[in-house]
């Protein structure tokens, strides 16, 4: 029964992850735990789930040109060394500070989801001389307003080491820290939202791939266990997008957040009660 | 991959890329059939392995193996009859993984000869040194 439980537990984590706007590995690892899996072994085929899941979100919105490949490749080269020491981290790390850091990682990204994101974005006039360099300018169509919307990347200095904080934690939690990196995105490089959403997305795969690695390498995933969770996942996430195109309702989105808040709270007292 | 939240319609910004190469639409593609042939291969192996053993119980794990050795095991896999569902499910993690390596590849190729940059070469050129190391580890 185990199995099929597994399967249908992954399809509402990517549905709950899509409809929150979280990312499906935030909801799997407390349920997982919940039912009595390893939180390391939680962690490892979380993180195989989240190469899936980014790589089949990024891919449509790279066909759409709306993602920075440049930005994305700059990024990616401190989010993946990131990931690398997270992941040794994790192995060599106990129960508790797993639960307790993983809580706080939830209630932050929490915080970070319900600020409102679509308003407050200008264009920089002043681009510094690094991100410069750095080509980190480009420019997309926004269908909804009809219009070519040009932006300048900037703070580079600062937006790459931030991202490597943003690798190490998805590595050590086995998430994609989706919304921890569209945060570095807006707030300290000032793209525009929709950039700063699909450009993280495109570096989750890369960076979930690094984590794998070494998670492959000390032998904790079990192919058994982590393909049923693939395959719900991405079932889930799939149901959640085509529902969520017919949705602009704020309430549905903060219903599920509230789910979130509660499994937040949930691993930290966890945390605090294991031994 | 049922994710996209728009359609991918022309954009007028396209226009100026007529005769270059489109690097975002390769890039889009190669996740894309990542994704799917190794969702499908999943899908094969767990339902085959169901209609053998009426469950989905399928525990095995891969000790002490890197990436690398993890592919040649499911090449081996191949070959015998009995291993076919488990042949399935370690094809589709393995095409995973592969899935964001082979993009990363093809940047650096297009960085390299298409964009003729020679910084953005060296960046993903890194990036491609360091995943590389990652599945070597053991």
């Amino acid at each position: 029964m185990f199995f099929e439980f597994l399967f249908l537990v992954s399809i509402v984590a990517g549905f709950i992850g899509v409809m929150s706007g979280m990312g499906g590995g935030v909801i799997l690892i407390p349920v997982l735990t919940f039912f009595g899996m390893e939180i390391k072994h939680a962690i490892a085929i979380s993180i195989v789930s989240v190469i899936a899941t980014s790589s089949g979100s990024a891919s449509a919105y790279v066909r759409d040109h709306i993602t920075n490949l440049k930005v994305g490749m700059f990024l990616e080269m401190f989010t993946i060394v990131g990931a690398l020491v997270g992941a040794a981290i994790t192995l060599i790390s106990g129960r508790r500070f797993l639960f307790i850091l993983f809580g706080i990682v939830l209630l932050s990204s929490w915080i970070a989801l319900f600020r409102q994101r679509s308003e407050g974005w200008h264009q920089t006039t002043h681009q510094d001389l690094f991100s410069r360099w750095l080509q980190l300018q480009g420019k997309y169509y926004d269908q909804s307003i009809r219009q070519t919307i040009e932006y300048r990347g900037i703070r580079a200095y600062l937006g790459g080491p931030s991202m490597f904080v943003a690798g190490m934690i998805a590595g050590l939690l086995g998430i994609g820290a989706g919304a921890l990196k569209v945060l570095i995105h807006d707030l300290v490089m000032g793209l525009p939202p929709k950039v700063s959403t699909t450009t993280s997305n495109l570096i989750i795969g890369v960076t979930a791939l690094a984590g794998t690695s070494v998670y492959l390498a000390a032998g904790m995933i079990d192919p058994g266990l982590a393909a049923p969770v693939i395959l719900g996942v991405v079932l889930g996430a799939t149901i959640g997008t085509h529902l969520l195109v017919r949705m602009t309702n704020q309430t549905v989105r903060r219903f599920f957040l509230m789910v979130l808040l509660i499994l937040g709270v949930e691993m930290i007292l966890r945390g605090i009660v294991s031994s | 991959m049922g994710y996209p939240m728009q359609g991918s319609t022309n954009h007028p910004q396209k226009e100026e890329s007529v005769g270059h190469f489109d690097m975002e639409v390769l890039v889009g593609y190669i996740l894309l059939a990542g994704v799917l042939i190794s969702v499908a291969s999943l899908a094969i192996g767990l339902i085959w392995h169901w209609a053998r053993w009426g469950n989905l119980r399928f525990e095995y794990s891969i000790v002490g193996m890197n990436f690398f050795e993890f592919l040649l095991t499911i090449l081996g896999q191949m070959a015998s009859a009995v291993m076919r569902p488990r042949f399935f499910l370690n094809m589709g993690i393995g095409i995973l993984m592969l899935t964001p390596f082979v993009r990363v590849l093809a940047s650096v190729f297009y960085f390299a000869f298409v964009e003729r940059n020679w910084r953005y070469t060296l960046f993903t050129g890194f990036v491609l040194t360091v995943l590389t190391y990652s599945l070597f580890l053991r």
